[in-house]
């Protein structure tokens, strides 16, 4: 691909994106309300269905999280409740996410051209000519189907995702604070997004400009955390005001640490702590946000180096282990894949992950039609595919992070440049 | 010792090739007696046991058998895995000769000694077998050669001493393997302990005796394999040290070793085997079908739920039932003659149904397909159950014509009969739906859509009045006139989902079994249980399902998970309409008894004979056996493109020692060209779906000729385009081919759970599609192979459908869009969107003319 970005070519693009996405959306009036009725799509806490049911409350000044349903941040309902109503004027929703997604490429594109993926502060990978520019990242995105699917679901995935990218986006053109405040929001749309807090201020840190540096990393990185915390605190003051109590607190956040809805999802929560006695439950839930967030520390420690590296990681490895993951999280982590186009020689089972992820996406759905609509199966039949899908990601994950270990090890090494290792 | 991480096939056989001597016997007698102990004339484990009140002086040949004898072969194989490195290495060490002694003498008397001590003086008697003791003595003696080397091993700080390893061996054995002998295991380890403290060289024959013997009989040069006593002259194996590597796979330097599925994917044998083995799974998936109807693979039906008490009851239908139903095909009748529309009957029935006592309502719908209108009008009645709360129901379906268009003539007023008759008893505990519909497809279908609100507010009207969740439904089709002989129960239901076959079963086991007619499934009207008749069954059964056609009223049913069947009376006999009745009395007296919804039974089957049937697990290895192969060719075909990447990185590194500076060329896939062709390919694929479905019936035969010739004439225009364009090189049309095939499996291996048979069938005729490659010096291979990949063509394959079955093409493609639009039928998206690309895919590879591939290759080595 060559590097050369025209205006042309980048309009095309968007406006390529943006026609693909209002087509389905009109032409195929079934498919946008089918999308959002699917559980690979909406979860619990990222449905468009039960922001509207949260939205009808709010409207007749009801508090949105009475009857247990709506479990979303609170700021989306003065945004929702600025458009006109979905279901009579649907086309502004349609323009509020297709914008969202335009953002995020945006965003991603940044990320790209920084080049930050193959040379970071403290680290150049010797492959760093190979790689994609940001308009082949930023269209893989845009028409990974994937993407597309949680647009036209309406999952608000979409707000968490445009704000991590964003605080990404802001880390590696040097200025921490938007990206803290962008993080900021993440967390506050979804919780999950604060576990990248860690390697995201190093990121910065990194990538501080060279005017206003700060020297040492405790300091940058106690100012970073009270950024977050006096905008979070910000963020929880407006839902104070909006929604008139803290009863928003555990309607949001309580469900995704302890999980108390269980519609079913492509995660391995559900599953589990369907079978759970109740004895066991509270100690199970510590175990499954425990494994969730010791990765952080680990990896960001790991691969100090590639800052970067580590929130992609991580991201993959929330898409699977998170408590509602759903293909909006898959679709972030592909977003991030291709900016390591520079290891992807070093990668072994591509074929594999991208056979595995293919067959799970079709047989998924047909296994839970057995389940729910047929009712020839059951709920083992879905869980397995659910399995089969996140192996396909662990899969990957896995595979990046040996082909970065490798490629700085080869750094390190480079008489090994070549040679089969092993690990052990 | 070979661990798990390093398995190598090749590897792993040298070392088989290689085991000693002594172990090879010892493995040898471990099997035979194993094989032995199949049999149950002479009870060997029995007779070569130690038992400890068993020994005496006559049976301490025990000491010796017990090692070889084993419980059952999963104790067996895990003892020789333990006990083959083993041993192996100790008689590499030892000598052949030492290690016969020393395993005939005291390293088994010993241990076994021991145990038979202990054990009585305990008070038991706990016969042991097996290799266990032997593989604990080595562990000891290896322990401590270990020890002596390597006294400890620092965890944490702690010092453990590396002997006390098998100790925690033992108990972690004990604990986990259940039956296994704590005893006799510490014994051996004892045993093994002792030897190890140098003891063994008083334990063994003296070497001087063993060298003579050895030098006398020339063991060395008669008996391959055999390790000599004697290390220093001949060298353990006879040659000298410096040609051979004595223990291999040990000892190999950590960093630095040939991953094994690396060198497994490197091996230019792989890349022979994985097209014989698609052929193999397609042949045994076409086999394996052939073989279901035998009896070995079949099942005898059964009724699964137990509340259903099929043919129980006594049932009263008839009597004065006969001159009420008479009565009633008067009015049928005169109705039918008359020519009346179907709002006039649908009033004269209603009014009929009314007089009865019941609720009635109608329902109107109006279904577009193939530029035709499908309008009607449904009548329909609710029997409130006597002893019910309306949660509920069963439905009676009786439509104004069957799928022939034959008035069903006896069938609406022997329902209205039933209607009467049900009234009277008080016993229902669910409520009972009369349905009658003017045609027998698009009026169950608006129906049932819209009982459960799942219906298209602008064709199909809401009902005005509902009852309780449809437990089940029985359609009557009886066309007839005169009496019948036997029963034909038709079960297929849209898109090839069945009914509960614990409702068949009770069909056939009131009509056969109470009422003593004959069943008949899938139009065998004669059916003698053998092997064709059965094949014949199930192959139209399946081909029926494949179709995924509404086959009757009751197929709108299946999809809302509400299990139906139509019963249809044929053939000559004495059976009357009464009978028919109490065929139906019985059947709803069963489905009343239902506690819950039928589940206990099968929904995946095929059935071959009324009473005979072979379940999922049984057929799917079938299906998944064809989709597997497109899998395992796709696979083939993605290392076949990567082979010249690997042989090249080989090269460098090889080179690599001279010029270490050059990072490793990677010779990449070209991967957009293959994802943009098959991309292209699935997404033309829309073009036929949606003209086939949506243009009008006069239409269908042109478009269809205009199709076909499109369809023979695009692949070679597609490919001349690809050819002028880019050029592609084998590898990509490698690639083309791979993707193309793995998006077939994928789709079909789905598919196989939904509709098990137009997944076997569509992975049958496109299994050629596995086989097809580039020609590209031979333009008459080409053109060969092209006239034969149209000869199964989707469309080629349509025309012989339409010769063999002698239906017109419109007939066919007609019935297909009234499928698509009325009961949302998925075959044709299967047909256009699954199968033609791949076909399309097929050609394209066939046609292609690679560029030049050695050319390629010498560029990239340059590079």
């Amino acid at each position: 691909m060559d590097g050369k970005v025209t205006v042309g070519r980048t309009a095309g693009l968007y406006v390529g994106a943006a026609v693909l996405r209002l087509a389905i959306f009109t032409l195929l009036p079934g498919i946008p309300d089918l999308l959002t009725g699917r559980v690979e799509i909406s979860t619990p806490v990222t449905s468009f269905k039960r922001l509207q049911e949260g939205l009808f409350l709010y409207n007749h000044n009801v508090s949105p999280y009475d009857g247990g349903v709506y479990h979303q941040a609170p700021l989306f309902l003065p945004l929702f409740a600025l458009l006109p109503n979905a279901s009579s004027y649907p086309i502004f929703t349609y323009l509020l996410y297709i914008a969202v997604d335009l953002l995020s490429a945006g965003a991603l594109w940044k990320i790209a051209d920084s080049g930050e993926a193959a040379s970071s502060a403290l680290f150049t990978s010797p492959r760093k000519e190979r790689r994609w520019s940001g308009f082949v990242i930023a269209a893989v995105f845009l028409f990974n189907p994937f993407t597309v699917a949680t647009c036209i679901g309406r999952s608000t995935s979409v707000f968490t995702t445009c704000a991590i990218l964003h605080a990404i986006a802001k880390a590696v053109s040097g200025n921490p604070f938007g990206a803290m405040v962008a993080i900021s929001f993440a967390g506050y749309l979804s919780l999950y997004p604060f576990l990248l807090v860690p390697p995201l201020v190093l990121l910065c840190y990194d990538k501080q400009r060279s005017g206003r540096a700060t020297k040492s990393v405790i300091p940058f990185a106690a100012t970073s955390v009270s950024v977050v915390a006096g905008v979070v605190g910000f963020l929880f003051g407006m839902s104070y005001l909006i929604t008139g109590s803290w009863e928003f607190l555990p309607s949001t956040y309580g469900v995704q640490l302890t999980l108390s809805d269980l519609t079913p999802n492509v995660g391995l929560w559900w599953y589990f702590f369907i079978e759970m006695f109740d004895s066991f439950r509270s100690f199970f839930l510590g175990v499954f946000w425990l494994h969730l967030s010791c990765y952080v520390g680990g990896l960001t420690i790991r691969i100090r180096q590639q800052p970067l590296a580590v929130l992609t990681l991580l991201l993959g490895i929330f898409g699977i282990f998170k408590p509602y993951p759903s293909i909006s999280d898959t679709s972030l982590f592909l977003a991030l894949v291709p900016l390591y186009r520079h290891v992807f020689p070093l990668m072994r089972y591509t074929f594999v992950i991208a056979a595995v992820i293919l067959y799970a996406s079709f047989l998924g759905p047909a296994f839970y039609y057995l389940w729910i609509y047929a009712g020839s199966g059951n709920a083992n039949f879905f869980y397995a595919i659910t399995l089969v899908w996140n192996l396909g990601q662990s899969l990957l994950v896995c595979d990046l992070l040996f082909a970065v270990l490798r490629d700085e090890w080869e750094v390190e090494r480079p008489e090994m440049v070549g040679k089969e290792i092993r690990q052990i | 010792m070979p661990s798990i991480t390093t398995f190598n096939t090749s590897r792993a056989r040298s070392y088989m090739v290689r085991l000693p001597l002594f172990t090879r016997l010892v493995l040898l007698a471990i099997l035979g007696f194993w094989l032995v102990g199949l049999q149950s004339v002479w009870d060997v484990r029995q007779w070569g046991a130690l038992i400890p009140k068993e020994m005496g002086l006559a049976t301490l040949y025990r000491m010796n058998t017990f090692p070889f004898i084993h419980l059952n072969v999963f104790h067996a194989v895990m003892n020789l895995l333990a006990i083959v490195p083993l041993l192996e290495r100790f008689e590499a060490e030892y000598g052949t000769l030492t290690c016969l002694g020393l395993f005939f003498g005291p390293l088994t008397t010993i241990p076994s000694i021991l145990y038979v001590l202990v054990e009585k003086g305990l008070g038991a008697n706990t016969a042991v077998m097996g290799a266990s003791m032997w593989v604990f003595t080595l562990l000891g003696l290896e322990a401590m050669r270990t020890y002596k080397l390597n006294p400890n091993l620092v965890i944490l700080g702690y010092s453990i001493p590396t002997w006390t390893t098998p100790i925690g061996i033992l108990f972690v054995i004990a604990v986990l393997v259940p039956n296994s002998s704590f005893l006799g295991h510490a014994a051996g380890l004892g045993v093994g302990y002792v030897a190890g403290f140098g003891l063994l060289k008083y334990l063994a024959p003296p070497e001087w005796a063993l060298r003579w013997i050895e030098g006398k009989l020339n063991l060395l040069g008669r008996l391959p394999h055999y390790v000599s006593v004697d290390q220093k002259t001949y060298g353990r194996f006879g040659v000298l040290p410096s040609s051979n590597s004595s223990t291999g796979g040990s000892g190999v330097g950590l960093g630095l070793v040939g991953t094994s599925a690396l060198a497994l994917r490197r091996d230019p044998r792989m890349l022979k085997v994985p097209p014989y083995i698609s052929l193999l799974c397609i042949l045994v998936g076409a086999v394996w079908l052939f073989l279901l109807p035998l009896n070995e693979y079949s099942r005898r039906t059964y009724i699964s739920e137990n509340a259903l008490l099929p043919g129980q009851v006594h049932t009263y239908f008839g009597g004065s039932d006969q001159n009420v139903f008479r009565a009633y095909k008067q009015e049928v009748n005169a109705l039918a003659e008359q020519g009346k529309s179907n709002t006039e009957i649908n009033g004269k029935l209603e009014e009929i149904v009314r007089g009865l006592g019941l609720k009635t309502a109608r329902q109107n719908f109006t279904y577009a397909a193939a530029g035709r209108t499908y309008q009607g009008e449904n009548l329909y009645a609710i029997l409130q159950a006597p002893r019910g709360d309306a949660t509920e129901a069963i439905v009676l379906v009786a439509a104004w014509e069957n799928v022939k268009k034959e008035v069903n003539r006896q069938g609406v007023p022997l329902t209205l009969t039933l209607a009467r008759y049900f009234k009277r008893w008080s016993l229902w505990s669910k409520d009972i739906i009369i349905l009658f519909s003017p045609d027998s497809i698009a009026g169950p279908q608006a129906w049932v859509d819209a009982y459960h609100d799942a219906h298209d507010t602008s064709r199909v009207a809401s009902l005005p009045i509902k009852s309780g969740a449809l437990q089940g439904a029985i359609a009557i089709d009886y066309a007839q006139e005169h009496r019948f002989q036997s029963i034909h129960v038709v079960y297929d239901g849209v898109n090839g989902q069945l009914p509960n076959l614990d409702l068949i079963n009770s069909v056939v086991n009131i009509a056969g079994g109470q009422m003593g007619m004959g069943v008949a499934l899938q139009e065998m009207w004669q059916h003698n249980d053998q092997y064709p008749d059965r094949l014949r069954t199930m192959l139209r059964g399946m081909l029926k399902q494949g179709l995924g056609l509404a086959s009757g009223p009751h197929s709108s049913f299946i999809p809302y998970h509400v299990d139906a069947v139509t019963l249809q009376p044929f053939g000559e006999g004495w059976q009357d309409e009464m009978a028919m009745g109490r065929v139906v009395e019985g059947t709803f007296r069963s489905l009343n008894n239902l506690l819950e919804h039928l589940h206990q039974s099968f929904f995946f089957y095929l059935l071959m004979q009324r009473e005979r049937f072979v379940s999922i697990g049984t057929y799917l290895p079938s299906a998944m056996l064809v989709a597997a192969n497109f899998t395992i060719m796709a696979i083939f075909l993605w290392m076949k493109s990567g082979q010249p990447a690997e042989t090249s990185t080989a090269d460098i590194k090889s080179g690599s020692e001279s010029d270490k500076s050059t990072p490793p060329p990677t010779v990449e896939r070209e991967l957009f060209l293959p994802i943009g062709v098959v991309i292209l390919c699935q997404t033309v694929s829309v073009i036929p779906l949606y003209l086939f479905n949506h243009v009008p019936e006069n239409t269908l035969t042109p478009l269809f000729g205009l199709f076909f010739l499109i369809n023979t004439i695009l692949p070679p225009i597609l490919s001349n385009l690809l050819t002028t364009f880019h050029r592609p090189t084998l590898q990509q049309y490698n690639l083309i081919k791979s993707f193309s095939l793995l998006l077939l499996g994928m789709f079909l291996s789905s598919l196989a759970t939904l509709n098990f048979s137009l997944a076997m069938i569509i992975g049958l005729l496109s299994a050629p599609l596995s086989f097809v490659k580039p020609f590209p010096n031979s333009a008459a291979a080409r053109a060969v192979c092209f006239a034969l990949l149209n000869a199964i063509s989707p469309a080629a394959v349509l025309l012989a459908g339409a010769a063999y079955w002698k239906l017109s093409v419109t007939t066919i493609l007609t019935e297909a869009a009234v499928a698509w639009h009325v009961s949302g039928t998925y075959s044709s998206v299967l047909v256009w969107c699954v199968w033609w690309p791949a076909w399309l895919a097929g050609c394209v590879t066939v046609l292609g003319r690679p560029g030049d591939k050695e050319e390629e290759k010498n560029k990239t080595k340059k590079a």
